[in-house]
C-alpha cells in the first residue's frame, strides 16, 4: 500500500474540538433519562430489602408454621421481586431492641412470587431465638421487613446433572417445594427425585403437597425417609436414613446426577460421610448454607492457647464508634447484636460476604469450612464477621446495616 | 455537624485513587460507597472452591524501559502496596473459517482463517505479523515508533493543569506528528502508512477493550496502549483485583481517610449555587467544601439534584455523548486443569472476522455477535485455583439497550442462553471441550454491572470514545465540563474513558484539582 502519512491534514484536530463544543451544545437541555432496562431489571431482582405483612399463617406438624407474605404498599414496596426456586429471605427482626437476622428459604414457587405472595416456614427450635420470637409473635397482619430473594442453591443447566437426588431434613424440605412446583410449572427443567427424612410420616412439613406435585409431573418424585425404630416395614416409604446406599438405589444408573442437600446441620455431618462414599466429583454435590456456628471451642481445629473469656470488641460504623463486650464463644457477629448495634447480614453461614468487614486491631479464629472469604482479605484484616470469633480485643470497622 | 474537607462519592477505581491522594495530602478526607467492599468493577468474588476475577483482563505491565508501568507506578505512589504478576504474552487472535471462506487446520484442529498467537516485544510482535500477512514489518514498526513519540504529549498532557497548544507547538518534539495524527483514527493512520488490511485487522485487536473500532478511535490513543503493551506485556494482581481495591482502603486509612462502605449518596445539597452536603442512605447528612464523584454524571444529575441546581448546558452534554458498550461475562470454574483443557494461552479473541469494524458492526446487533475474548488466569497465575482444576473468564460487548422485552422472570432463562452460545462459540473456535467440567458459573449481564457499577447500561466503559469525542479534546476541556468548581467527576466517565490506569488517572487528577484549590483557597 502507499505511503499517503503526509497527506494527513494537520487542521483537523482544532476543526475537531469546535465541532465536538457545538455537538455537545446540541443536545437536549432536559435531564438524561433517570434509568433504562439494565437498571429496571436490576431494580426488579434485587430492590434491596422488601417490605412485607404477613396474610395468613397455618399451623404445620411439630409446632412449625407456614407464614404467607404480601407486599406492604404503604412502606413502599409495591411489588415483591421474582424469587427463582432455590433462593432464600433474610428476615430482620427487633426483639428486646436488637436488630436481627435469619435467612429462609422460600417454600412458594416462583409463579407465586410473580402473584406477589412468598411463603417461608419456620421450625421451632429448642433454644432457639428468631425462629421461637417468630412463631411466638408473627400474626396475620404483622409487619415484616425482608431482605431480596438471595443465595446460590439454585439449579443450573449448564452446571447441574438433568437428574437430580434431593435429600432433605427437617425444615430443609422448603427450598424442595419450590423446586417441585416450578418443575411442575415450567419455570425449571430437571428431573427431581427428592428422599425426604423424618422421624415418621406426622413429622413430615407439606406431606400432602408433594405427593400432589409428585402425582401431578413425571419430572418430580419423593420417597419419604422415615427414621423412627417403631415406624412399620412398608413399600411406601423408606425406613432409616439418606445412607449412601439408599441414594444409590434411587439414583439414575449410568448417567451423572447431581445431589442437592438441604436440611439441619446434624444432618450435613452424616450425610456429607454418605456422599464421600459414592465417590461423585464436586460439582455434582450442591449444599445449601450450612448455618450459623456457636461455640466456638468445640469446634474442630480451634486454636490452643490461653484466651481471656470476653473481650473488648471496638466497633466503627459510619461516624459511631462502639465498645461491646465478646464472649469468646460468639461470633463477633452475635456480640454486637447482642449489645444492640444493626450489622449488615444475609447468609449468616460465611459464605456471600455481604457482611463483609477490616479488622483494624486484634486476632481473630475463622472455622477453616465456612472461610469463604476472598483471597486478599486475609493480608488485608477482611473477614466476615458471622463466622469470626475473636480470640483478642478486637478494633473492626464494619459497614452501615442495611 | 458532620464536616469534611472533601467528600468523594463512590469506590471505583476513580474514587479510590481520589481519595487517597486528598487523604495523603492531609486533607480531612470522606470516601463514600454504596456497596459493601470498595473496587467498583476492581473486585471478585467466591463461589465453592473458586475465586473470580470480576473485569481485569491485564493492566498494562513495565513500561518500555523496563520501570513500572503507569498503573504499578500509581499505585504505589498512592501507598497502595499490591503483588504483581507479569504476563509476558499479548494476546491471540482466532478467527474460525466460515464453510465457504479460505482456511486451514490449525494445532487444535480446527479450521481458521487467522490464528495469531502475538508475542510481547516489539520487534517480535512487528516478525510475527510479518510472517502472518507478508509485508507488514515497515507499517507495523512505523506505528510503533509514532507510538513512542507519543510519551512527551501524554507526560505534558499529565503534568500541567491546563493544556496549551502553542506551548505543545514551542517545546514538545514530534508536535508535527501528533498535529498530524490528533484527529485521525485509527484506520486512517494505518492505511495512510500502508499497512496490509489483514494485518490491520490483526493489530486492532485490542479494540474491544476500549469498545471502539478502528475507524471511530483516534490513532494516538490506541497507540499509546498499544505500545505499552506489546513492548514489556502486561501486568496483573496476584489475589485478584480485590486486592489492589483493599490495598487502596488501606492506603487512605493509613493516611487518616476515612471510609464509609454501605454508604449510598441519595442526595446532594445545595447552598449559594454549590454544593455543600450529601445526604447518606437518605438519613445521614455530611457536609463539605469539595466533591469529587465517581457516579455516572446522567444519573447523577438525575438522581442526586434537583432540576434547576443543574446549568441546561451539562443536561445538553450529557444528552448528546453516546453510552459506551455494555459488557457480558461468564466465570467458569472448571474441575479439570488448563492444560487437561487445551489452553496455552492468557488472552484469547475469538472474532467472526479479523476486521474491528466488521466486528462491532456485529456486536450491534446485541447478543451472538461471536465476538469473545477468553481468558485462562491460570496460564498467568497458576495457582489461582485448586489443584486440578482452572478458571475461565469469557467476555463479550453488545451496545445500547439489549435487555429491551426480558422480563425479570424470563431473565435467568435469558442468561443461560446468551452463556451457552458464548461458551460453545469458544468450544468450536478453540476445538475444546468446556461444558462438562463445569462446576461453578456466574453470569454477568448489563443488569448485573447496573447494579454493581450504577451506570446507564451498566457500562464499565463511560461515554464512547468516538472520534468526535475523543481523549485530546476531552482533556482540552476538561475545567469547563465539571458541573461546579467544588464538584468533581471521576471514572470512567472521563477523559481517558475505561480502564483501571485510566480511571486512577482521573482520581489522581480531580483530587489534584482540589488541593490546589483549597490551597488557593477557593
Ligand atoms: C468485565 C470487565 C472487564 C474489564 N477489563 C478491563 C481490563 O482488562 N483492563 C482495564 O484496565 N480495565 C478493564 N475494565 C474497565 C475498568 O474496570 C473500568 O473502566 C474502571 O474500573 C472504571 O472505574 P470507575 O472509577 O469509573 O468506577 P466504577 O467501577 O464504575 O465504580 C463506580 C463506583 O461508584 C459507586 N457509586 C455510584 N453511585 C454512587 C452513589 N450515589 N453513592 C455511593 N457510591 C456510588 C458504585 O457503587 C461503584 O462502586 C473492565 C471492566 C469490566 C466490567
Ligand atoms: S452474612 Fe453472609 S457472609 Fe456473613
Amino acid at each position: 500500500m502507499a505511503d499517503n502519512f503526509n497527506k494527513l491534514s494537520m487542521k483537523g484536530f482544532l476543526d475537531n474540538l469546535k465541532g465536538r463544543s457545538a455537538r455537545l451544545a446540541a443536545g437536549s437541555p432536559t435531564p438524561p433519562p433517570a434509568t433504562d432496562t439494565s437498571r429496571e431489571i436490576a431494580r426488579a431482582l434485587h430492590p434491596g430489602v422488601q417490605y412485607a405483612t404477613v396474610s395468613s399463617v397455618a399451623d404445620l406438624p411439630d409446632g412449625a408454621k407456614a407464614y404467607e407474605l404480601v407486599p406492604d404498599k404503604i412502606r413502599g414496596t409495591e411489588a415483591f421481586a421474582f424469587a427463582p426456586a432455590g433462593k432464600y429471605l433474610t428476615v430482620f427482626a427487633e426483639i428486646n431492641g436488637m436488630t436481627v437476622t435469619r435467612p429462609y428459604s422460600i417454600a412458594s414457587s416462583p409463579a407465586d412470587s410473580c402473584r406477589n405472595k412468598y411463603m417461608i416456614a419456620i421450625k421451632p427450635v429448642e433454644g432457639g431465638f428468631v425462629s421461637n420470637y417468630i412463631i411466638d409473635t408473627w400474626k396475620e397482619g404483622t409487619a415484616v421487613k425482608i431482605s431480596d430473594p438471595t443465595g446460590n442453591f439454585d439449579y443450573q443447566p449448564l452446571r447441574d446433572a438433568q437428574k437430580v437426588i434431593g435429600i432433605a431434613g427437617g425444615s430443609g424440605i422448603t427450598p424442595f417445594l419450590s423446586f417441585a412446583n416450578a418443575i411442575a410449572d415450567g419455570d425449571e427443567d430437571f428431573e427431581l427425585t427428592l428422599l425426604y427424612g423424618s422421624r415418621n410420616e406426622k413429622a413430615e412439613l407439606f406431606r400432602e403437597e408433594l405427593d400432589a406435585l409428585a402425582e401431578k409431573t413425571e419430572k418430580f418424585r419423593i420417597v419419604h425417609v422415615y427414621s423412627d425404630d417403631d415406624v412399620p416395614e412398608s413399600d411406601g416409604y423408606e425406613k432409616g436414613f439418606v445412607t449412601a446406599d439408599l441414594i444409590k438405589k434411587y439414583a439414575p444408573e449410568g448417567e451423572p446426577y447431581s445431589l442437592f442437600i438441604c436440611g439441619p446441620q446434624a444432618m450435613y455431618n452424616f450425610v456429607d460421610e454418605e456422599i464421600k462414599k459414592l465417590d461423585l466429583p464436586r460439582k455434582y454435590v450442591r449444599h445449601e448454607l450450612f448455618g450459623e456456628p456457636h461455640n466456638a471451642s468445640s469446634i474442630r481445629n480451634y486454636p490452643e492457647g490461653d484466651f481471656p473469656a470476653t473481650v473488648c470488641i471496638t466497633v466503627h460504623i459510619q461516624d459511631k464508634t462502639y465498645s461491646v463486650t465478646g464472649n469468646i464463644n460468639d461470633t463477633i457477629m452475635q456480640s454486637i447484636e447482642k449489645s444492640g448495634i444493626a450489622v449488615p447480614a444475609r447468609c449468616r453461614s460465611g459464605e456471600c460476604g455481604f457482611c463483609h468487614s477490616i479488622v483494624l486491631a486484634g486476632k481473630y479464629w475463622i472455622p477453616e469450612n465456612l472461610d469463604f472469604r476472598r483471597l486478599a482479605d486475609e493480608p488485608f484484616g477482611g473477614v466476615h464477621p458471622c463466622v469470626t470469633f475473636p480470640l483478642s480485643d478486637i478494633e473492626i470497622d464494619v459497614p452501615a446495616a442495611k | 455537624m458532620l464536616k469534611y474537607g472533601v467528600v468523594v462519592i463512590g469506590a471505583g477505581n476513580g474514587g479510590l485513587a481520589a481519595a487517597a491522594v486528598c487523604a495523603r495530602a492531609g486533607l480531612k478526607t470522606l470516601l463514600l460507597e454504596r456497596h459493601n467492599i470498595p473496587g467498583g468493577s476492581a473486585t471478585s468474588f467466591v463461589r465453592g472452591r473458586y475465586e473470580f476475577e470480576t473485569s481485569l483482563h491485564e493492566l498494562v505491565g513495565d513500561a518500555p524501559d523496563g520501570t513500572p508501568g503507569p498503573v504499578m507506578a500509581n499505585m504505589e505512589e498512592m501507598g497502595a502496596k499490591v503483588r504483581w504478576v507479569m504476563e509476558k504474552s499479548t494476546y491471540r487472535l482466532v478467527v474460525p473459517a466460515a464453510e465457504n471462506e479460505d482456511g486451514f487446520i490449525n494445532e487444535d484442529g480446527v479450521r481458521v482463517k487467522i490464528d495469531a498467537r502475538m508475542p510481547a516485544g516489539l520487534k517480535a510482535f512487528a516478525r510475527k505479523l510479518d510472517e502472518l500477512v507478508p509485508g507488514s514489518y515497515d507499517s507495523c514498526i512505523r506505528a510503533f515508533e509514532i507510538g513512542t513519540t507519543m510519551y512527551d504529549l501524554f507526560n505534558y498532557l499529565e503534568t500541567v493543569e491546563k493544556p496549551s497548544l502553542s506551548y505543545i507547538a514551542k517545546n514538545i518534539p514530534g508536535l508535527a506528528l501528533i498535529a498530524r495524527i490528533g484527529s485521525h483514527t485509527v484506520k486512517e493512520v494505518l492505511d495512510s502508512i500502508g499497512m496490509p488490511p489483514k494485518a490491520q485487522g490483526i493489530f486492532t485487536t485490542y479494540w474491544g477493550y476500549m469498545g471502539v473500532p478502528a475507524s471511530k478511535f483516534d490513532f494516538l490513543y490506541y497507540m499509546c496502549m498499544m505500545y505499552y503493551y506489546v513492548a514489556n506485556g502486561a501486568a496483573m494482581p496476584k489475589l485478584r483485583s480485590h486486592e489492589m481495591s483493599l490495598a487502596m482502603d488501606r492506603a487512605i486509612r493509613d493516611a487518616g481517610g476515612d471510609i464509609w462502605y454501605n454508604s449510598e449518596v441519595t442526595k446532594v445539597l445545595m447552598k449559594d449555587g454549590k454544593p455543600n452536603a450529601v445526604v447518606i442512605n437518605g438519613e445521614k447528612t455530611v457536609y463539605a467544601d469539595h466533591f469529587i464523584c465517581n457516579g455516572f454524571p446522567n444519573f447523577v444529575y438525575s438522581d442526586l439534584f434537583e432540576k434547576n441546581d443543574i446549568d441546561k448546558k451539562f443536561y445538553s452534554m450529557a444528552n448528546a455523548r453516546s453510552i459506551s458498550c455494555s459488557l457480558t461475562t461468564v466465570y467458569l470454574g472448571l474441575n479439570i486443569t488448563r492444560e487437561q483443557l487445551g489452553m496455552h494461552d492468557y488472552s484469547i479473541f475469538i472474532a467472526p472476522d479479523e476486521d474491528s469494524d466488521k466486528q462491532y458492526q456485529a456486536a450491534l446487533g446485541g447478543f451472538g455477535s461471536g465476538f469473545i475474548v477468553m481468558n485462562c488466569l491460570n496460564t498467568a497465575i497458576p495457582d489461582c485455583t485448586p489443584e486440578g482444576t482452572c478458571q475461565l473468564f469469557l467476555t463479550t460487548l453488545t451496545y445500547g439497550d439489549v435487555m429491551r422485552g426480558v422480563s425479570p422472570r424470563d431473565y435467568r432463562k435469558y442468561k443461560n442462553e446468551v452463556a451457552r452460545d458464548m461458551i460453545e462459540t469458544c468450544e468450536k473456535a478453540l476445538g475444546v471441550s468446556i461444558m462438562p467440567y463445569i462446576e461453578e458459573i456466574e453470569i454477568a449481564l448489563p443488569p448485573t454491572f447496573s447494579r454493581y457499577l450504577n451506570t446507564p447500561l451498566g457500562t464499565p466503559y463511560g461515554y464512547m470514545l468516538d472520534m468526535w469525542d475523543s481523549m485530546l479534546p476531552r482533556r482540552f476541556n476538561y475545567e469547563k465540563e465539571q458541573p461546579f468548581d467544588n464538584f468533581l467527576f471521576v471514572g470512567a466517565s472521563q477523559e481517558r474513558g475505561d480502564g483501571y490506569g485510566s480511571a486512577y488517572y482521573s482520581g489522581m487528577k480531580a483530587a489534584g484539582e482540589t488541593i490546589k484549590k483549597i490551597r488557593e483557597g477557593k
